[in-house]
């Protein structure tokens, strides 16, 4: 032991060549020492879920910042960290992902793109969202602006997901979710867009309601034009569904009692409340017109075209009766059609007989009230009894033979009392008519069949 | 340490045989000797450095240079001690010059 102290004073000469060493080692060795421990520890922090984690090595000291989403987490990862081998301190600059309150998230569209902000809770759900967001909505650039934080209520993701189904359905907008109250402004891509998304949202997770919908659609919009030369009704746009459809386009039927009625309707969602009470007499004083233009845009209603006589466009431009619904706008422009040339009473027994051949004068069932539908029919008569103001109109009302015949001829003389008085009441002087009433007496087809009947009951316009 | 150990074998190799060749020659080497005051000072030193080595005081870097240039010199030493004794034993076995 003695020898080995007074050796080791002789030892000092090879500590110069030691230092030489150390400094060469200390040169070359750094740089990969620490890229080493900057790739243990990210290996390290591998499976650990950490927002913007950042590590930095200064020789064998570990500096390590990074967000992370719950306490526990936090500490895991700076563990996994300090046990990574030849590390020698950790800096731990680490902290929480901030908390949101409240928690907002949105989804936001305009023309060329979505752009999703507000907070999503952890890397993984953001991620979903966007994946989420690219396949609802194809090929639309979608921008990410999310910031990662705490706080998200529960059931978060799915709320978020269904809300992006919905962004779809826009054409721009925007949804926000703030803490579980869903908000939603802008305008539907499609008719019905708006009831689609409302129906979409009583899906949405429980705890969550909608504290806004001011979701709007594009208009609802049913047009019908009357064409007189090619005696035609078209009809185009929307009906809320195929039961409105089939009653529009009978109704049109008995309505335009020459027309051949084009359909060109599609249903669709999204028709305003009282749709069918508003189309239906709104058709009704289109079949009045000679020629003439309906467009029905959301809860208002546009006439336009002419009448036949002056007290008809009245008639029109005053209103569509007691059964036009409450809070529809009703816009009429009317014209009266130039008056037709006179003509002598053999051309004006044609042309009544041209016009009761297309259509009949038709009555409630077993009264005397002429039913609306009946309108245009008459116009036409009264047009035509304009057209020779010197002759005098025999009114004759036939009936079938179903009932008593004393009933029946009481019913077939007032209707064509009826017939006259709305004659009168259009204008026309009563000393020309002659209301007559023949019962059953002058079948023009048999009473045998429903068919025959319905021939049978009939109102005829006989110039004497 | 082990993980330093496996990193930079080679350094520490060398030093531990700088340590074997300067205890080797230290026994019949006739050159200058440390006086007792300055071993002392030199052992103060040691420990001041090891002191700050396990106490981590010296961050970054500098603190790596130092456990770096602390574990050679410690290989050094401990080469230098095998070294002498080894010289030491060839020394007092072999036959007296004839």
């Amino acid at each position: 032991m003695h020898g080995l102290f007074r050796w080791s004073r002789k030892w000092w000469p090879g500590l110069v060549p030691l230092a030489v060493l150390w400094a060469i080692a200390a040169w070359t060795s750094t740089e990969p020492l620490e890229a080493d421990l900057v790739a243990r520890s990210t290996a390290a922090l591998k499976d650990t879920v950490l927002d913007k984690p950042k590590i930095a090595v200064e020789g064998r000291d570990i500096s390590f910042a990074a967000h992370a989403f719950s306490e526990d987490g936090r500490r895991s990862a700076v563990a996994a960290v300090e046990a990574v081998p030849g590390g020698r301190l950790v800096n731990d600059e680490t902290g929480l992902v901030p908390e949101a309150t409240p928690y907002v998230w949105s989804a936001e569209r305009d023309v060329v793109r979505v752009t999703l902000g507000g907070s999503s809770p952890l890397p993984a759900s953001k991620g979903k969202l966007l994946e989420a967001a690219r396949a609802a909505l194809g090929g639309v650039e979608v921008a990410d602006q999310m910031n990662l934080s705490r706080g998200a209520p529960p059931r978060f993701d799915n709320a978020a997901l269904l809300l992006l189904d919905q962004i779809a359905k826009l054409k721009d907008g925007k949804i926000t979710l703030s803490d579980t109250k869903v908000s939603l402004a802008g305008m539907a891509r499609e008719l019905g867009g708006r009831e689609a998304i409302a129906a979409a949202l009583r899906n949405l997770p429980e705890g969550y309601l909608v504290a806004a919908n001011d979701i709007r659609a594009p208009p609802y919009i049913f047009q019908a034009y009357k064409d007189p030369v090619a005696v035609t009704l078209t009809l185009t746009g929307y009906v809320p569904d195929n039961t409105v459809h089939a009653s529009l386009v009978s109704a049109a039927g008995r309505k335009f009692f020459s027309e051949k009625v084009v359909d060109n309707l599609k249903a669709s969602l999204g028709a305003p409340a009282g749709f069918a009470n508003a189309v239906v007499p709104a058709l009704g004083a289109l079949s009045r017109l000679s020629t003439g233009t309906l467009v029905v845009s959301d809860r208002e209603v546009k006439l336009s075209g002419d009448a036949l006589y002056e007290a008809a466009a009245n008639e029109i431009r005053a209103g569509l009766g007691k059964d036009f619904p409450q809070g529809w706008q009703y816009k009429a422009d009317i014209s009266v059609k130039p008056a037709a040339a006179p003509v002598d009473a053999t051309v004006c027994q044609q042309l009544f007989a041209d016009l009761l051949g297309k259509g009949q004068i038709r009555f409630e069932s077993g009264r005397t009230d002429i039913v609306a539908d009946s309108a245009g029919l008459l116009d036409g008569l009264i047009e035509t009894a304009l057209r020779c103001p010197n002759a005098n109109i025999e009114i004759a009302g036939h009936t079938d033979t179903v009932g008593d015949e004393v009933s029946n001829q009481t019913l077939s003389e007032k209707r064509a009392q009826a017939v006259a008085d709305y004659l009168v009441k259009a204008g026309l002087p009563a000393n020309r008519f002659m209301p007559v009433g023949y019962g059953s007496m002058q079948p023009v087809a048999s009473n045998d069949t429903d068919e025959g009947k319905a021939q049978n009951r009939r109102i005829d316009f006989v110039v004497r | 340490m082990a993980y330093l150990a496996t990193f930079f074998w080679g350094w520490l190799v060398a030093s531990l045989l700088l340590g074997l060749a300067m205890g080797w020659i230290a026994v019949v080497h006739r050159g200058r000797v440390v006086s007792h005051r300055v071993s002392w000072w030199l052992a103060a030193l040691a420990a001041a450095l090891v002191g700050a080595a396990f106490a981590r005081i010296v961050p970054g870097r500098p603190g790596y240079w130092l456990d770096l240039g602390l574990i050679m010199c410690a290989l050094y030493l401990a080469g230098c001690a095998v070294g002498s004794w080894l010289r030491d034993w060839v020394v007092s076995h072999s036959p007296p010059p004839a």
